[in-house]
């Protein structure tokens, strides 16, 4: 599968400080993609940098298989693009009508059926000034803009935050319609991993500017064990140096181990410490992003 | 829909100053009306020169004005601080930001003209001695040149500052440039501020081409810089 977005060695810092180090992320083409990561991670700077907003340091960006290495070839990516910011800002002297007008004037396959489509399904008011609407319409109408644009690769930082739970479903169908029936990529910054749960099927988990995990996410939830180990007493400090774990978690006479490799042998080795009971478990998108990102 | 675009986040600082024109112009209508009466002994030349003055003051305030909530902010009105959210959805438009800034200082520019020709106009309607078509278009056209200087340093003083610091800094700017001009005679043979002045360069006198020529190089020189600083610019 080609990979729609693919960065390489992507570097950025802000005065000095490293916002993104040797980031390598790839997108697969018609995926609904998780960028997951805590405050300050370095999602938005990704997504800033992927639409040409921000410069990097170091390192290079590929857009539909194009290198972005110049304003022009942004502004050719961005005809396939549309980007959902996390404050939802439109132009406040508009309503929507004029906003989808001005929108419809820079993309020549703009599809009129879809606009109404979505404005009878959304419940957009042509005549209602931007200022008016709620933060759901506005990410409603921004969706529209998106969708009716043709749009290939859709990206978003954080499409559902502030919305209610009604809207924030409906925001969700509207986005897995557009991947399942026009084929489009989408590629989306998100806290709420029970919404990326629901309707991605890769993701990408970002730490300190650096990718700590990614892939499919069906594959990674069945590469990945957590082994449940409780012993008499405290467990033993071979635990920290057992190979194999990804991640180690101590809570009073339990060990919680992580691991995605050769689950049987860290499991046989795991018995060798002689626990009072082992148990081996799926994993949840939210263990696995506890488990890699740093400080929880 | 760019220009549609520009025009809406500049109407209402447009009409404003349109507004503000009216309302100094308008005075002999409605300073009567409010029982105020002008000092009888007021000489007409000093009374032209007082508004020869104020024309040149609007001038300058409409090419900082307009220039302000450029293509930073986005916002119609008010002075701003930082850039408006929308600003990302405009970028994520398949637009040059050279596009971006060329309709928007175009507009502003078109606008600053318009009023610069109506200030300048009423300048001549209102000048004792009557004025041939000719000098009043070589008047018109020379004010304009030389206020462009003013409107591109705002426009790049709008690309790199919030709009309160670009309205103070353009403000200032031009103050030093006053006392300049009066202390060192390099800088008023080249200053724009004089080049728009009927008092400097009368009306009668050959065209004061140096100011009008510095005044086109600066205008150029400062849009080009700004569409250097806005393409390094990041959001």
């Amino acid at each position: 599968m080609n990979n729609i977005i693919a960065t390489h060695g992507l570097s950025k810092a802000y005065s000095g400080k490293p916002a993104l180090l040797d980031l390598n992320v790839a997108v697969p083409s018609g995926s609904i993609c998780g960028f997951l990561g805590r405050n300050g991670a370095g999602k938005t700077t990704t997504l800033k940098l992927l639409l040409g907003m921000l410069r990097p340091d170091a390192g290079e960006i590929s857009l539909f298989g194009e290198a972005m290495n110049s304003e022009a070839s942004f502004i050719a990516a961005r005809s396939h693009v549309a980007f959902v910011s996390e404050d939802k800002e439109l132009y406040p002297y508009m309503n929507v009508g004029e906003t989808i007008r001005f929108t419809r004037a820079f993309f020549p396959t703009w599809r009129r059926d879809l606009e109404e489509k979505y404005l009878d399904l959304f419940r957009l008011p042509k005549g209602k000034a931007i200022p008016k609407l709620s933060k759901g319409m506005r990410t409603q109408l921004m969706l529209l803009l998106a969708m009716a644009r043709g749009v290939e690769l859709l990206i978003m930082d954080e499409p559902t935050s502030g919305l209610d739970p009604a809207v924030t479903e409906e925001v969700l169908q509207a986005l897995a319609d557009l991947a399942a029936s026009d084929g489009a990529t989408i590629f989306f910054s998100s806290h709420q991993l029970a919404e990326v749960e629901q309707i991605c099927d890769s993701v990408c988990i970002l730490d300190e500017g650096q990718v700590v995990i990614d892939g499919v996410l069906d594959d990674l939830k069945s590469q990945y064990r957590r082994i449940v180990l409780v012993f008499d007493g405290e467990p033993p400090r071979e635990l920290a140096g057992l190979p194999g774990i990804d991640h180690l978690r101590l809570r009073g006479r339990t060990a919680s181990l992580l691991a995605h490799l050769d689950i049987e042998a860290v499991v046989a080795r795991a018995r060798d410490l002689n626990p009072t009971s082992v148990e081996v478990r799926l994993v949840t998108l939210k263990e696995l992003f506890l488990d890699h990102v740093k400080g929880e | 829909m760019l220009w549609y675009k520009a025009w809406l986040e500049t109407r209402w600082r447009f009409l404003f100053l349109i507004g503000s024109i009216l309302l100094v112009w308008l005075e002999p209508v409605w300073m009567p009306a409010l029982g105020m009466k002008l000092p009888p002994s007021l000489p007409a030349s000093r009374l032209w020169l007082a508004l020869q003055l104020g024309s040149i003051l609007l001038s300058l305030f409409a090419a900082i004005f307009l220039a302000g909530s450029g293509v930073n902010s986005q916002t119609t009105y008010g002075l701003t601080s930082g850039f408006h959210g929308s600003m990302l959805f405009t970028l994520s438009l398949p637009v040059s930001r050279r596009r971006l800034l060329f309709v928007r200082a175009g507009l502003g520019a078109i606008q600053t003209s318009v009023l610069v020709a109506i200030l300048a106009g009423l300048t001549l309607v209102q000048r004792p001695i009557a004025t041939t078509a000719p000098e009043a278009l070589t008047y018109v056209m020379r004010a304009i040149i030389c206020t462009m200087a003013v409107y591109a340093l705002s426009v790049l003083l709008a690309c790199l500052l919030d709009e309160m610091w670009q309205f103070s800094g353009g403000c200032l700017f031009w103050m030093a440039v006053f006392i300049l001009q009066v202390r060192f005679v390099g800088v008023a043979r080249i200053s724009p501020l004089r080049g728009m002045s009927l008092i400097s360069y009368p009306i009668s006198a050959p065209i004061p081409w140096l100011p009008i020529v510095a005044s086109l190089v600066l205008a150029f020189g400062l849009l080009y810089t700004s569409v250097l600083v806005l393409q390094r610019k990041e959001y």
